[in-house]
């Protein structure tokens, strides 16, 4: 019983993907059943339209602006914060990744105002804009977890050691936490490159992927769109898993090696001590 | 820079943590290549003055001298100290050698120069082929090897130790001892030492620092911190040690007549005035023979309470009824031990007393601080 609603649950959830996915290789333009062969000229037609070009060129710079300013606002904050000893710490804390509850329809009415009454003119700029801050609370958590793990007596030694505060950021504390930085940044890339409601309200006069799919939609149902979709879906799946990867990598990185919380670890194994 | 000239002086240190003072003007001079224990239990700010050295910590009050220079407003990457922390941190993501090279490389120190003083930090703590080892790598002991020719390699002008050995097992920890006394013979550099392990402040040191809650009780060196100490507290948590509550009743020029429980007994110590004081007596100084074996003059009867086997002999607690109190007493190994009930005799030396003030209201020493009971089994959980 309980496993035919498992599986119910597991066809509910997959069966609309891997429908998009089939009819994206369909060799007709009809979107149901029978299916009449596979072909790849969805893919053709989307390759060698200029404006999917556009909108996915738009789509990944954003995406890559967004994730590489996250980056770096985003690990400063973070190791600022697990740094301090500031009363404001918590608070502070809470202020940076608190967004994440919030509507993306409140983020995008909030910026549309903001930058109507701030007189911007509205562009991949300010789409950009509101992707870092839709984005941000996300790296921040992942960020700030991984700084708040490391063993704070490392950076002790460094500095006993003769190093300034810079030196020891760069010498022992990214060395230790770049790959899940970089999964963070990975998944930033992700959220932002098939970000729509907000987009929807600060975008210009041009086009993301995801406001193109829209668009199309919107005057008749293209089979070309299964094929965006789908590789929209693949694409991002893979900034998942290159996330997943990273994070997991690095921990198991900090276990094996690292000098654990617990002393007990370091017990040398008999044969070890006298071994060369 | 005068020869007597200490290396480090520590003057009127005084530190509080909010409310919690840790250290009480607190003064030391260190003298250059000497090995100095602060030894005292958790608690005590022997982690808190080695960290003021370090500069880590900022003190409320007083200066850090080193070789004369005032350096109390020195961050501590700019300071001639290093430190060896409690549990080896060896920066995990890089091999042994970029560990003790990179003291060298941030003081932009060139690469072959480099590459020769760590060879040499490595051949003094014995690990010449470990260059290439991660520290997963590597077993607690060689671990703090590494952390250690990491400190040496900087010649700093004192090498701050703190708790160094207590995250490791106890056959690796003596040999450790055996290798730190080598390593500081081998360089002739200045080490301060914390620890709450009586023993092995005992057997490390040049001289010794007892301390307890935030001031200094006693400095000396080791044997006669053990033979005179300055306290009840220094008696007690230095070795082993009865502490019985006396009066002196006669004070001569060297030596005194002491009541104790309604028995006189003479003992050879005189800085003592007339009145209470402390009768501070090892447990090997007291000596444990048969009732009516062979009529010893002075001698105290008693009841064993307690016998416990220690490899090199036997540990007794023997209950005084006459005094109303229980002695320790640690005996070589005898061919026949005294069992639990047996009726003995006590008797000990008269110059292996020493005599403490003591308050008249005070009637029994207070207990003694626990580390120096499970010194080794603590050390795990103690933060110093």
């Amino acid at each position: 019983m309980t496993g035919a609603f498992t599986l119910l649950g597991v066809v509910f959830l997959w069966a609309p993907l891997l429908l998009v996915v089939l009819f994206s290789l369909h060799s007709t333009g009809s979107l149901t059943f029978p299916f009449q062969g596979f072909s790849l000229r969805w893919y053709d037609e989307i390759f060698s339209s200029p404006e999917v070009r556009l909108a996915a060129e738009n789509s990944l710079v954003v995406a890559s602006f967004t994730a590489l300013l996250t980056l770096v606002i985003g690990t400063l904050a973070a190791y600022g914060l697990s740094r301090t000893r500031s009363r404001l710490r918590g608070p502070l804390a809470l202020l940076f990744f608190l967004p994440i509850t919030l509507p993306g329809l409140f983020i995008g009415i909030a910026l549309l105002v903001a930058f109507s009454r701030l007189q911007v003119t509205l562009s991949l700029v300010t789409v950009t804009i509101a992707h870092l801050v839709y984005v941000f609370p996300f790296f921040f958590l992942i960020a700030r977890a991984a700084l708040e793990r490391l063993d704070p007596a490392l950076e002790e030694t460094a500095t006993d050691l003769g190093a300034n505060r810079w030196t020891v950021f760069r010498r022992v504390t990214i060395p230790q936490v770049w790959p899940v930085l970089v999964g963070a940044a990975c998944l930033a890339f992700a959220l932002s490159f098939d970000e729509f409601v907000i987009t929807f309200f600060v975008i210009g006069p041009d086009s993301t992927l995801p406001m193109f799919i829209w668009s199309s939609l919107r005057r008749t149902i293209d089979p070309s769109i299964n094929a965006i979709s789908s590789l929209l879906l693949l694409f991002t799946m893979l900034l998942f898993v290159i996330t997943f990867v990273l994070t997991a990598w690095s921990e198991r990185r900090r276990r094996g090696r690292g000098l654990a919380e617990d002393p007990l670890a370091l017990a040398p194994p008999p044969a070890a001590e006298g071994a060369v | 820079m005068s020869a007597a000239e200490p290396r480090v002086r520590v003057e009127g240190i005084t530190h509080r943590f909010s409310a919690v003072t840790a250290l009480d003007g607190v003064s030391l001079d260190i003298a250059s290549g000497e090995l100095l224990t602060l030894l005292g239990p958790s608690g005590c700010g022997k982690t808190t003055l080695l960290r003021i050295i370090a500069g880590f910590e900022r003190p409320s009050e007083g200066r850090i001298l080193i070789d004369g220079e005032d350096i109390t407003s020195l961050p501590a990457n700019k300071r001639p100290t290093n430190l060896v922390f409690q549990r080896p941190t060896l920066f995990p993501h890089l091999d042994v050698f970029g560990n003790v090279a990179f003291g060298l490389s941030v003081a932009r120190v060139g690469k072959a120069e480099q590459r020769r003083l760590v060879a040499e930090a490595l051949a003094l703590v014995r690990l010449e082929d470990y260059e290439k080892r991660r520290s997963h790598e590597l077993s607690g002991g060689q671990m703090q090897r590494v952390s250690l020719a990491r400190a040496l390699v900087n010649r700093p002008a004192v090498l701050l130790l703190d708790e160094p050995l207590s995250a490791l097992d106890l056959k690796i920890r003596l040999e450790m001892e055996v290798e730190l006394r080598r390593v500081h013979r081998e360089t002739g550099s200045t080490f301060v030492y914390v620890t709450h392990d009586q023993r092995e402040a005992m057997s490390l040191s040049d001289r010794l620092v007892v301390m307890n809650e935030g001031h200094v009780e006693q400095v000396d060196v080791p044997t006669e911190v053990y033979r005179c100490p300055s306290s009840v507290f220094a008696a007690q948590f230095v070795g082993d040690a009865n502490v019985l509550p006396a009066e002196v009743v006669e004070a001569g020029r060297d030596d005194a007549l002491l009541a104790i429980g309604g028995h006189q007994m003479r003992v050879a110590h005189s800085q003592q005035g007339t009145g209470p004081a402390w009768l501070v007596l090892r447990p090997e100084a007291v000596r444990v023979a048969r009732q009516g074996a062979n009529g010893v003059a002075d001698a105290l009867t008693g009841v064993v309470r307690d016998v416990a086997f220690r490899g090199t002999g036997f540990s007794y607690r023997i209950e005084l009824p006459a005094l109303g109190m229980h002695v320790k007493a640690e005996t070589r190994a005898a061919a026949t031990p005294h069992a639990v009930d047996d009726p003995v005799v006590v008797e000990w030396d008269r110059d292996a007393c020493w005599l403490l003030a003591r308050d008249a209201s005070e009637i029994e020493a207070p207990p003694p601080p626990v580390e120096a009971e499970l010194n080794l089994e603590t050390a795990r959980d103690s933060g110093g």
